[in-house]
């Protein structure tokens, strides 16, 4: 026998001895280790969203409340104003498939590993680096009137189209919603990537050997197997597309024109810190929360039927 | 290398053009210098399957539209307010007026204080948490696990008004700690996720080991398994880094004073006053985006590494 083995016993008898001591030093560690993780999201991000929902059925200012109850959402859902917020968040999520398609394609591209291919990576990943201010300011130039649109539709003969795009609640929202998809391409082209990555090459000289052509390998193949990616990647556009763009808009439009580019979260800003109606604000963030809440659970429900 | 061969073997046979095969990477390693096999190379390409000079042609032109609007920063930060209007001119006045129209240097500071903290934070309650979430059975421990993991869902704009008034009752608004607070918290649940995932991985033997050395668990978790977590606390903290430098509405609202507001809140305050020229808003841009850029530049294999886990665990 060799002497590790034996070690190995007394260590384990040395463990059987003081399980019991163990075990309450392990149950001391946990709940002082794990303290300080949950009284910081506690504290900040579990109370206040009991907070959110208890305020939403108040008349507040940030000062002063006063209890109203259930209704204040029958209030809110019978506001055209909300119908119309909501319609610009429901445009926004026309554009998911948009942002999640066109990153498909650049991936496929990428991982026909061309000359370049890696700096071709890095640089399409990059502006997942810069912030929204940063994008929105240079959007706001790209989309006005001399910009770079412009130019460009002049250029391909439809000069008669130019306009300050910005200046339309229909053009504008369509110009927010084009930043968006340009900003997601980073990202969802990287998750496409990893998927590529892993899928057994093996799986294409088969198909290769059976004489599949490129498109329909990639249909019938690559497709089916990046499943998870496509929910992944799904999940994280419509979250991104309903809770980060606030900055965008914030520089881009000011929800403007006319309500035309204000989304949910960025009501929720105004209600509160524009207009002063605290109570509304909670409310929407309310509707917002549930909202992802929502396809968060389809998406876990969706993920679960597959195993 | 399996893999190769048979590629090279398609290759040869032109069995099916292109489709997965790989130019000529595989002959070109037998050239002797690494720069002519890199000239090869693309020779090769040029040479070879027409639709992977369409890729290549496709790719140059996506990366020309990612990259356009580093090109239109830097090109008009670098003219005068009429020289933009104009559309032509190099100047560097629009670089020199942008130290005057914003403390550029002093938000800089901000911010990095703001990240550091925060991050700072971060890392210490999601390794700690982690490590329990993953290594110190008890019970309880799966309820506390699944209510830090489900504040991942929150978004923060439902929570930003009760988070503000409450704040504002303890008079930390326009004070480093309230942003530092927020943020920590914010970003807490996804790290505490990925160090869970990362601990899970750890073998239970090392725990084991340091137990038999007379180690507590919290010696453990500082000895042993903090310092092993170094691929994921890198991942953390880049991640976090490159989202609380580049916040907006955190800063916006508990950062209000031009002396204790980051960067990124100095220039949307720069770009909604709407009387500063657009050079020097370029500049302003710039500077924001430099540190998150270098960061990136850096530490990319860290990035992909987070975004990605979300897909695998």
């Amino acid at each position: 026998m060799d002497p590790n083995s034996e070690l190995g016993t007394t260590r384990r008898r040395h463990l059987r001895l003081e399980r019991g001591q163990l075990d309450s030093e392990r149950v001391r560690a946990g709940l002082l280790l794990m303290l300080p993780a949950a009284l910081v999201v506690g504290v900040l991000v579990a109370i206040p969203i009991f907070q959110a929902i208890y305020y939403s059925m108040t008349n507040w200012n940030g000062i002063t409340s006063q209890w109203v109850g259930p209704s204040t959402y029958m209030t809110l859902f019978r506001n055209p104003t909300f119908w119309r917020v909501l319609e610009n968040n429901g445009l926004l999520l026309i554009s998911v498939p948009v942002a999640i398609l066109i990153p498909l394609g650049i991936a496929a591209m990428i991982n026909q590993r061309v000359w370049g291919w890696k700096i071709f990576r890095s640089l399409i990943f990059l502006p997942t680096a810069i912030s929204w201010v940063v994008i929105g300011m240079v959007a706001v130039r790209i989309f006005a009137d001399p910009g770079a649109v412009n130019s460009l539709l002049r250029a391909v003969g439809l000069g008669f189209l130019h306009r300050d795009f910005l200046a339309q609640p229909a053009t504008a929202i369509l110009a927010v919603a084009l930043t968006f998809v340009w900003s997601m391409i980073g990202t969802n082209t990287i998750i496409f990537l990893t998927g590529m990555s892993t899928i057994d090459p093996a799986i294409f000289e088969a198909a290769a050997i059976d004489g599949a052509a490129r498109w329909s390998t990639f249909i019938r193949i690559t497709i089916p197997l990046l499943k998870r990616y496509f929910q992944f990647s799904f999940v994280l556009t419509v979250i991104t597309a309903f809770t980060a763009l606030f900055s965008l808009i914030f520089i881009m439009t000011g929800g403007g024109p006319d309500y035309g580019t204000t989304t949910l979260e960025f009501f929720i800003y105004q209600q509160a810190f524009s207009v002063g109606d605290f109570g509304t604000g909670a409310m929407i963030g309310v509707v917002l929360f549930v909202l992802l809440f929502g396809i968060s659970i389809v998406q876990l429900r969706l993920l679960r039927g597959e195993h | 290398m399996i893999t190769g061969d048979f590629q090279e073997k398609v290759d040869g046979a032109e069995a099916c053009p292109g489709s997965v095969t790989d130019g000529g990477r595989f002959t070109s390693k037998l050239e002797s210098s690494e720069q002519r096999a890199w000239l090869g190379r693309f020779v090769r390409e040029v040479r070879g399957d027409p639709i992977r000079i369409v890729v290549f042609v496709f790719l140059l032109l996506t990366t020309f539209v990612m990259l356009y609007p580093f090109y239109f920063m830097i090109r008009n930060s670098f003219m005068s307010s009429s020289q933009y209007f104009a559309g032509q001119g190099f100047s560097t006045q629009s670089w020199t007026q942008l130290f005057s129209a914003l403390p550029v240097w002093r938000e800089m500071l901000n911010s990095t204080l703001i990240c550091a903290a925060s991050i700072a934070v971060i890392v210490l309650c999601s390794t700690m948490a982690g490590f329990t979430f993953a290594k110190l059975a008890f019970r309880g421990r799966g309820f506390a696990f699944v209510a830090v993991i489900g504040c991942m869902m929150i978004p923060v704009q439902s929570i930003i008004i009760p988070e503000y008034v409450n704040l504002a009752h303890f008079g930390l608004i326009n004070n480093y700690l309230s942003a530092i607070l927020v943020y920590g918290a914010l970003g807490t649940p996804f790290a505490t996720f990925l160090m869970t995932a990362y601990f899970r991985g750890l073998p239970e033997e090392v725990i084991e080991a340091g137990l038999c050395d007379g180690l507590t668990y919290g010696r453990i978790y500082w000895r042993i398994a903090l310092p092993m977590a170094r691929p994921a606390l890198v991942t953390v903290v880049v991640l976090q880094f490159i989202q609380i430098w580049d916040d907006l509405l955190v800063g916006l609202l508990f950062l209000q004073e031009p002396t204790n507001r980051t960067i990124t809140v100095g220039l949307a305050a720069l770009s909604s006053g709407r009387v500063v020229s657009i050079p020097i808003l370029m500049a302003g841009a710039i500077m924001s985006a430099l540190p998150a850029i270098a960061v990136y530049l850096v530490f990319q294999r860290y990035l992909i590494a987070g975004l990605t886990l979300g897909v695998s665990k």
